[in-house]
This record gives C-alpha cells, structure tokens and sequence, in this order.
C-alpha cells in the first residue's frame, strides 16, 4: 500500500472528526455492498461480497465423514481464511499466514460457537445423516481477493450467504446395511435440504481514530487507528463474539459505548444482508 | 469408457471441435495496476498486475530489463475434492514458471529496467484448462496495467479420445488419461510461445491435434481483442470523448 502523507493523515482524521469521510460517508455509514450468490459451481454453496473496492469469496463444501463421538448427532464444521496474492504482493508466498490465521481465528470465535458446540451461528445437527455413525463435515473457506479495509465484516457477510447459498443433499442409507464399514450411501435423489441460518451473527467493526469511531473503514482509515473492536451480533441483538485489535488501550466504558453503537448499526446491517442474500438467491434462481 | 458418443456429442454436449463459453471482465481487483477475470466453461480465474514498480530484492534486480515473477495459486474449494495445500505444492510452482516464461517472452521487458512486474494468478474454480485460462487471464490483466507487450498471448488445449481431436478438455475428459496437449500462441506475429503434451500421440495425429488447439488459441484471441476493444470504448466514453 502507497504511504500516506502528513497533510493526508490530517485529512482523514480531521474528516472523521467532522463526520464526513474521505468518500463522503457518514462516520455509521457502509459502503454499498453487492453479494452474489453460486460463484464456486464444484462448491455445495458459495458466494461472493464486494464492498466498495473489497471482495471476498466464500465457500461451503460438504464432505461424508463420522462425527465426533462426544457429538454423534451433530457434523463438524470448520473455518479457514486464506489471502489470495491477487490481493496484493505482501500477500505472495507466505506473507497472508498471519493475516489470514487472525482472521480465521476471529471468524471462528464469532460463527462457530464453544467446545462443547454451544453458540454456534447454526444447528450442526442439521448434517447429521444417521446418529453417531455418519454425518456431513462442512469445510468453510474464505478467500480474500481484493482488500481494501474491512475484511472481517465482509467475510462474515459472504460465509452468512454462502450458508444460505448451501444445499445439503439428501442422503437415504439403505435400511439395515452395516454402518462399521463404508455403507452404500445413496445420494443420487436430487433433493437437497437448506441451512437455517437465520441465527448466523453479522460481524460489525468499529475503528477508533482519535476520539471517534468508524464503521468499514478504507485500508487508509485503518493504518490511522488506535485501536478496532469487532462485534458479532445476531438478530435478537445478542453478542456472539468480541474481538480487539490494535496496540492502544481503551477504557472500559468507551468499550461498551462501542458495543452499543454496533449493536445498532447491526440492525441496518443485518437487514441490508438479508434483502441483499435473497436478491442474489432470486437471481441465481432465475439463471 | 465413452467420451464421445456415437451421434459425435461429448460428455458435456459439444461438438469435438467445439470450445467452452468463454467470458472474461477487466478491472476487477480495483486495487491492482491490472486485473481480469477469465472463464471457460466452469474454470474461472483471476489474474492481478502490480507493476512495473521498484524491484524488493536488490540482488535479483536485472540493469536491463524488467523482472517479471508470477505466483499461480489455487484455494482449497476448487476442485472436485478439497485439496489440502493450497501454496507451493509442485504443480503450483511448476505452473507458475510456465506462466512466467510464457508472459516474459512477449512483455518488452528491455523497455522497464531495474523495475520489476508481478502477476498474481488465482484460480477460482478449476474444470480443466486451468493452465490456458491462466495465461489468458494474465494478457487481459498486462493489457489492463497498459504494460507494453509484443502481441497478446493466448492459450487453449486439446486432446485426442475415442479416436477424434477434441478441442478445450474439461477436467472429465482431462482425467481420461489421454493426451493434453496445451499451445500458446502470439496470434498476430502467427509465432508458437508455449507447447506442452503429456501421454503419447503417434505424429501425424499430433500434427492435428496441435493444429486444433492453434485454431482454438486464434479464437481466444479474437475474444479477447473484443473485450479489451469495448473496455476501451468505457474508458472513452467515461472521459467524454
């Protein structure tokens, strides 16, 4: 990323300052966001978000597997972000590691819930297939392809409609067959059943520069922040997950300040997604 | 196993000598100096330019030409099965040279010394071809970054299955095991930049079956010079000429 200078680092700040942003926003206003939904064809369900210059791809894929003996009647999901070299040169060879594993490890604290599977953005039991002896694994993969602040929001976003995107096929067990060994899993019925994903939280991250807080900031607000704090909240406006970044203390009461503020701007935000989802699901329909 | 049907219709319902629906997008990683996304069939990819810029290992700097490195990548998610390493396993690396070599002959490199140009190269989703797609993506992404080159390079394959020529193999009739055969052209200058069999073909029928992938570079070629051809007109038409 180009450095920024001095007369520009004033720009910016005293910007957010007076609410008025470099792009003309508003310090509580979103970029426009795009979903589209089904770009992964060989994946179970896909989709992609794009706001303002960011875009990143997520996708759900559904393996067979057996399911965890301590949980037999729920599948295992799991969470990885990679950052695509397309993103950038610091991103080429190992240089995403970092990046990618803080992302991962934030995405996975928000949507995939405790040890013992409670919290989790949604029902695992809906993979199951038969109890204890057979359910689906569903891998989610995050890919960051161009990045231009705000990667954590737009990521919950895209994993949120890819979920919904997913069709889970139906899988009919022949009755009686021996379940110890490989069984003959029977999957050529085209029904395929959804996820219900309305409890997946939405991810909102407040940038603090100097004394105000941003919502999706640009990559050049973010390299001007003392600190983020990054919220997941789901529709009954409860917190599903908190994460900070950023080097610089932050009192105890601008924390919850900061809570609340992000539990409002998740309302607009979740409705925003939802129209958005089921747009991009009409559309793909349609296709 | 059949992958030609008597009535002469493949897997996928072409004809043998007909290639996938091609669509390729400029501009899309908005923060790259060049960028383009380029589908065949089911194989999509995307291709980033940063360059030419200052090189970030002094000793790898050349005082007469640009450096030009490319870095093929291909995510988890898209293939068939999940892969488990997407970075630096040995078809990553051995494509990203081929796509290297490929780009460097045709760039004017001894015009940008002492500068360097990176093509990142991101697969989205892989359906056979990805080699071609890659190299055709990175000409639209050069195109876009206004880097100077001799000739656009395109790519296309071809194999040989059931006794017929088959032009652009998805990954069905790729893992056939029968000869893939990838061809690189400069359409323009009519010159050979990348060839690549594996398997085995008697040579007469290579000859074929080379010709083929040629005529199916060729059409790439005119694709693409449509969209590069329209892209320039929105760029016009955006500054009010």
């Amino acid at each position: 990323m180009v450095g920024l200078s001095a007369g520009e680092k004033h720009f910016i700040q005293g910007g957010i300052a007076q609410d008025l942003r470099a792009d003309g926003r508003k310090r509580l206003t979103y970029r426009p966001i795009y979903v589209e939904t089904g770009v992964i064809p060989q994946a179970d369900g896909s989709a992609k978000v794009k706001m303002g210059a960011t875009e990143v791809i997520a996708s759900v894929k559904l393996d067979l597997a057996r399911p965890n003996p301590s949980q037999p009647g729920k599948g295992k999901v799991s969470l990885f972000v990679s950052c695509s070299a397309t993103a950038g040169p610091m991103f080429e060879g190992r240089g995403s590691e970092e990046l990618s594993t803080e992302l991962s490890v934030a995405l996975q604290r928000c949507l995939l819930g405790g040890k013992s599977g409670a919290g989790a953005a949604f029902d695992p039991s809906c993979l199951s297939i038969v109890d204890g002896k057979l359910c689906w694994d569903a891998y989610i993969d995050g890919l960051v392809v161009s990045a231009d602040g705000n990667l954590l929001d737009a990521l919950g976003a895209a994993i949120k409609a890819a979920l919904t995107n997913t069709r889970v096929p139906v899988a009919n067990v022949p009755a009686g067959a021996s379940l110890d060994e490989d069984p003959d899993v029977d999957l050529s019925s085209q029904e395929t059943t959804r996820i219900d994903t309305s409890g997946v939280p939405v991810i909102v991250t407040l940038t603090k520069v100097g004394r105000h807080y941003i919502v999706d900031a640009t990559s050049e607000e973010e390299s001007q922040m003392s600190s983020a704090v990054s919220v997941s909240i789901n529709k009954e406006r409860r917190i599903c997950g908190l994460t900070k970044r950023g080097g610089a203390g932050l009192d105890p009461s601008i924390i919850l300040d900061m809570i609340s503020v992000a539990s409002h701007v998740s309302e607009q935000l979740m409705n925003k997604l939802d129209s958005e989802i089921a747009a991009a699901e009409a559309d793909e329909q349609d296709i | 196993m059949e992958y030609v049907n008597p009535e002469g219709i493949r897997e996928d319902g072409r004809r043998p000598l007909e290639m996938r629906h091609l669509h390729a997008e400029i501009g899309t990683v908005a923060r790259a100096d060049g960028s383009a996304v380029f589908e065949m069939g089911n194989t999509k990819v995307i291709a980033a330019v940063y360059g030419p810029r200052e090189v970030q290992n002094r000793s790898q700097q050349l005082n007469d030409q640009a450096l030009v490195r490319c870095e093929y990548t291909m995510p988890n998610f898209s293939t068939g099965d999940r892969m488990r390493k997407p970075k630096g396993d040995r078809r990553s690396t051995e494509i990203s040279l081929v796509i290297r070599q490929t780009m460097e002959a045709c760039i004017l490199t001894h015009l940008m010394p002492r500068s360097q140009i990176d093509i990142f190269v991101q697969v989205l989703s892989a359906d056979g071809g990805t080699r071609s797609a890659c190299i055709n993506a990175a000409t639209l992404a050069l195109a876009d970054a206004g880097i100077p080159m001799r000739d656009l390079v395109t790519s296309c394959s071809a194999g040989y299955l059931n006794s017929t020529p088959l032009l652009d193999l998805s990954y069905f009739e790729d893992s056939a095991g029968g000869p893939d055969v990838t061809v690189g052209i400069l359409p323009k200058l009519d010159k050979v930049t990348l060839l690549q069999m594996d398997a085995r073909l008697p040579i007469d029928i290579f000859e074929n079956v080379v010709q083929l992938a040629t005529e199916g570079c060729k059409a790439v070629a005119n694709y693409i010079h449509e969209v590069l051809l329209e892209n320039t007109k929105q760029l016009e038409y955006r500054r009010g000429l």
